[in-house]
């Protein structure tokens, strides 16, 4: 009887470990632990054995039936494991092929560097103002100082309209039109598109400025290059040299160009294959800004007093800074919205 | 100005290199367009042509002597002038010549000399040579010397043909009744009553300041020359040129402003230049008609301004050396100087003038650099910019592009594309345009984004969703200008998808346009507010175009383009829109509020009906949301279904109720009667077949 239990044994797990399914394991626990399985019918056969071996192997019965149900159970978890395995293996995809998405869309590149260079400003506390793009010729020239045939007129070639308007060839007018509603102190700044009359490579009928200006009792030249110098660096690069020179304006006195190191060639001059940079025209230096005092004539036109008020304006071409940023050398890409263009920008 | 490092040295002690000057002169605002090694005809010696930029204010920088003025203030060094016979009292030059000014205010000075026996002649290799580097075209001995005096000077000069100067008689007047006048480049030109005219007599033979006539041109055989050296009048010369689109060396400068106390200078300079190679037999004295002699004006400049403008103190005496650098009389008295400006200085008028003087000369380099303080004003939240942000944004996820288009366009264009304007259609023409068929300012958006989609389809681009932020134009119907910014979209193909190719991509359809102007509406919280209606418009499709409005203002449209106008443009099918982006704005709630959250669930019952194909799906919703039933919370249409078994000319529509109560959790009994006796209802309020 020992024996052949020990038999039975040996026999059980042997086909428990040659299982290979779920199905199987199953099958086999039936076979042995069922209703009529050979462990059942086997522990039902103990009423029938001697009372004195029947305890023995009752025990011994048992703790076949215990090891068997163990070998079972991990059998049946090693069985599972592998199934699973095997399923997660034929559900393997080419992680090479290209990700599903919808394409995103983005903003021109024009506002995106007219938004930078907003958040500059804001961060320093101006706010914006805004205004018509279709001017009189008082706010856009007379009453910044460009009296009708003076020479300061040329500097900007003008579209005209009936009824003796034009569309605005600078934001400057918002700066009049701002002071002639708002006392100081101001801190101001415009973006908006401009208009002159030109069409080539470097020159578009309509472009961006961002204009500015703070006025205020004691606001001095000094302010003005605090200001301008902190925003190109933020534009630019922190460490970019900013150079300004005397230059003219009819609304500002004294006035300045603002120049920074040119960003291809790093202010050198010559590039790094010894070719001089065209983007600089070998000077090292990049025009980017004009600026100045606000004149006194300016103060007259708005009502201000000038020997109460001082302040700074300036105007920089959004373009341009996009063109040097970017490295763009045609100004009509801007606007032909080409998608191969555009879509360099997201 | 054009000039050479060589000819300036004439009137310089300059040492340097032409590099040092470069960036000498830029560094003082007369900025170097360009340097370009030269090299002197016969000797070969080394020159440099500089090109600079002189700024309009600077009239006195475009003669060498002006120049050599900036380097002196600049370097410290000696201003010289060549030597020359000055002009000599000789009462001679009346009897062959009177001048008459009519009107000072034009002309404040006319000097002239005569010159006679002269033989007309090539001028020397180093004259041509230098007027041809500065982009003067060399002619002969008299009228390279006037033009190189002008260089020098800055005074423009002319000279006549004696000879041709028949009443020996110069006046200086407007043109008055005289209509044409043909100059010496043999173009007959139209005369304004106000140009300014030279006449011999009632003879008028120089269009002042601006260019010579034909009629008393200096030629091979001229023997006698009168030598003109006038100071006119800025903006009369300038009207004329401008008018005449005839811009010489002569009219930029006097445009600029020229010195009427040179005037004599540069006639015994020009005169000297003539007589160089002999021959020739000036008279000695100079006819001269100054009515009212220009005085040096004085400026008194304050020390505390000096600092409060620039920001840095600078010492009187240091100020009084650097405007005395310039040529500047200066005289102190307590904390103010007294400032005499010379007549070659004329943009020096006020106070600030001479602040910028000094702010330049000082050095800009040396003004400190400060940051000022904030002032409380700024830095407030722009609920307009918030607002492009946010459009952007939103945009920008729903795949659309951003484009910004030139505002011109045709008047065809306006014509078919009137955009968002309502009544006065009448669009703001240029007077100037650059091409006839960009002559008006736009009415819509729509043409230059349909222009975009055809420069794309070139580049075979299958899908084109683009919005621009611009501006639109009209002509106010009470007069004046009307613009507005607005947003406009167009969409061509299904949105574009990145990756292996989709088996059940949709194609582009009238919903998903409206569903990019239902989001965009949404990002102001107009999305309750706004009532779309089917609208009749020219370039909208006539079943798939419709109207927004917030109240009774339309605020927008969108549709299906028209095929005809699609025809007509020869571009494909598209969907387009076009948003009132002010009028967003303006009835954009500026605060929101939170709504609180249910406490019970509610219970959904969706029910179905059979209509006529062009009964509105809306009409029901808002039927339904006018019954005020206070245990509907939400009504929504959720499909529509055209085909087998419903009839022809028939279709059903799938709503979705949300039933749902404040104070308790609803049960089936009592939202079941509800939601039959409101689709009875609807059934017979509408005759519409329920489905389900």
């Amino acid at each position: 009887m020992t024996d052949s239990l020990e038999a039975l044994r040996g026999e059980v797990l042997e086909r428990i470990q040659q299982a290979n399914s779920v199905k199987e394991l199953e099958q086999l626990r039936i076979e042995m632990l069922g209703r009529s399985g050979s462990i059942t019918q086997l522990l039902r056969g103990l009423k029938d054995l001697p009372t004195e071996v029947r305890p023995r192997m009752g025990e011994r019965l048992n703790q076949l039936r215990r090891a068997l149900e163990q070998e079972l159970d991990a059998r049946l978890a090693a069985v599972s494991r592998q199934a699973k395995s095997k399923a997660l293996a034929e559900e393997k995809i080419d992680i090479t092929l290209p990700g599903t998405r919808l394409d995103r869309g983005h903003r021109h590149p024009i506002t995106l560097v007219i938004d930078e260079i907003v958040e500059i400003f804001l961060s320093m506390g101006f706010e914006i103002a805004r205004g018509p793009d279709i001017e009189d010729d008082y706010h856009n020239f007379e009453a910044l100082n460009i009296p009708k045939d003076h020479p300061a007129r040329d500097m900007q070639d003008t579209f005209f309209v009936a009824g003796g308007n034009l569309l605005r060839t600078h934001t400057s007018p918002v700066q009049i039109r701002t002071m002639e509603s708002r006392k100081p102190p101001l801190q101001i700044i415009v973006p908006g598109a401009v208009y002159r009359h030109d069409d080539d490579a470097t020159h578009s009928p309509m472009f961006h400025q961002v204009e500015g200006f703070m006025v205020d009792h004691d606001i001095a030249f000094a302010d003005l290059k605090g200001v301008l110098t902190h925003v190109l660096r933020q534009i630019f690069n922190r460490d970019a040299g900013v150079r300004f020179r005397p230059s003219f304006f009819p609304f500002t006195e004294p006035s300045a160009e603002i120049d920074i190191q040119c960003v291809i060639c790093g202010g050198g001059g010559t590039l790094r294959n010894g070719q001089s940079c065209r983007v600089c025209k070998a000077s090292g230096w990049l025009e980017i800004l004009g600026a100045g005092m606000i004149d006194p004539a300016v103060f007259k036109f708005v009502g201000y007093d000038a020997e109460e008020f001082t302040g700074f304006a300036f105007g920089m071409g959004v373009e341009r800074i996009a063109m040097l940023k970017y490295g763009i050398d045609d100004i009509r890409l801007f606007f032909q919205n080409d998608l191969r263009f555009l879509r360099q920008f997201s | 100005m054009k000039f050479t490092l060589n000819w300036l040295k004439e009137f310089v002690d300059f040492c340097g290199t032409a590099a040092e000057l470069s960036k000498l002169l830029t560094s003082a605002g007369l900025e170097v367009e360009s340097l370009t090694p030269l090299h002197e005809p016969e000797n070969q010696a080394e020159d440099w042509l500089f090109e600079i930029a002189v700024t309009p204010n600077r009239g006195d920088c475009l003669g060498l002597l002006g120049i050599a003025r900036e380097v002196c203030a600049l370097t410290g060094a000696q201003a010289k002038f060549p030597a020359v016979q000055t002009s000599k009292k000789d009462p001679r030059i009346h009897k062959r010549v009177a001048l008459k000014i009519e009107d000072a205010g034009q002309c404040a000075r006319y000097s002239a000399r005569i010159v006679d026996q002269i033989k007309i002649a090539s001028s020397t290799p180093l004259i041509r040579f230098r007027l041809e580097s500065c982009g003067i075209r060399a002619i002969n001995n008299v009228v390279d010397a006037t033009n190189c005096v002008m260089i020098e000077t800055g005074q423009p000069l002319h000279a006549f043909d004696l000879a041709r100067l028949t009443a020996k008689q110069i006046v200086v007047r407007s043109a008055g009744e005289n209509r044409k006048f043909t100059t010496l480049d043999g173009v007959e030109r139209e005369l304004a009553h106000e140009d300014l005219l030279i006449c011999d007599g009632d003879t008028p033979v120089a269009l002042a300041g601006v260019m010579g006539g034909m009629n008393s041109e200096v030629s091979a055989a001229t023997t006698s020359i009168l030598l003109e050296s006038a100071n006119f009048a800025p903006a009369t010369i300038r009207r004329t040129a401008k008018r005449l689109a005839l811009h010489s060396e002569a009219s930029h400068r006097f445009e600029r402003g020229v010195d009427p106390e040179g005037t004599l200078r540069a006639l015994d300079r020009a005169v000297q230049l003539i007589s160089e190679n002999g021959g020739c037999r000036p008279l000695a004295g100079a006819a001269d008609c100054y009515p009212e002699k220009v005085k040096p004006v004085t400026i008194r400049l304050r020390k505390p301004r000096i600092s409060r403008i620039l920001g840095v103190e600078i010492e009187l005496r240091q100020a009084e050396k650097l405007l005395r650098s310039l040529g500047l009389k200066t005289t102190r008295q307590a904390q103010q100087l007294n400032v005499v400006i010379p007549t070659s200085r004329p943009d020096l008028t006020r106070e600030i003038d001479l602040i910028g003087e000094l702010a330049r000369l000082h050095g800009y380099d040396n003004i400190p650099t400060t940051l000022p303080l904030l002032r409380p004003t700024g830095g407030a939240l722009d609920f307009r910019l918030a607002g492009e942000r946010k459009l952007g944004n939103f945009f920008a996820g729903e795949g659309f592009v951003e484009a910004i288009n030139l505002p011109f366009t045709s008047d065809a264009l306006n014509g078919l594309f009137r955009g968002l304007w309502q009544g006065s259609q009448a669009a703001v023409p240029l007077l100037n345009p650059l091409a006839q068929e960009n002559s008006a300012m736009r009415h819509s958006l729509l043409p230059g984004l349909l222009e975009n989609l055809r420069v794309n389809l070139a580049q075979k681009t299958a899908s084109f969703h683009v919005y621009h932020l611009g501006k639109v134009f009209r002509c106010h119907p009470t007069g004046g200008y009307e613009e507005r910014l607005c947003v406009g979209g167009l969409m061509h193909g299904a949105r574009a998808v990145r990756g292996l190719r989709r088996r059940d991509e949709s194609t582009l359809d009238f919903l998903q346009c409206k569903g990019a102007v239902e989001g965009a509406i949404e990002l102001f919280g107009l999305h309750d507010s706004i009532t779309w209606t089917a609208v009749a418009s020219d370039i909208l499709h006539p079943g798939r175009g419709a109207q927004l409005h917030h109240k009774d203002c339309p605020i927008g449209l969108l549709g299906q383009l028209h095929p005809d106008v699609s025809e007509q443009l020869e571009v494909p099918q598209v969907y387009v829109f076009e948003l009132d982006f002010e009028k967003l704005l303006e009835y954009a709630p500026r605060r929101m509020g939170v709504r609180v959250l249910a406490k019970f669930p509610a219970i959904e019952r969706d029910f179905a009906i059979v209509v006529d194909r062009d009964f509105a799906a809306h009409r029901i919703i808002g039927w339904i949301e006018h019954l005020g039933e206070s245990l509907i919370e939400h009504v929504r249409v959720f499909d529509q279904y055209i085909g087998a078994p419903i009839p022809d000319g028939k279709k059903s529509l799938a709503y979705n109720i949300s039933y749902r109560a404040e104070d308790r959790t609803l049960t089936d009994s009592e939202v079941n009667p509800l939601h039959r006796s409101v689709v009875d209802r609807i059934g017979k309020e509408f005759g519409a077949e329920r489905r389900s």
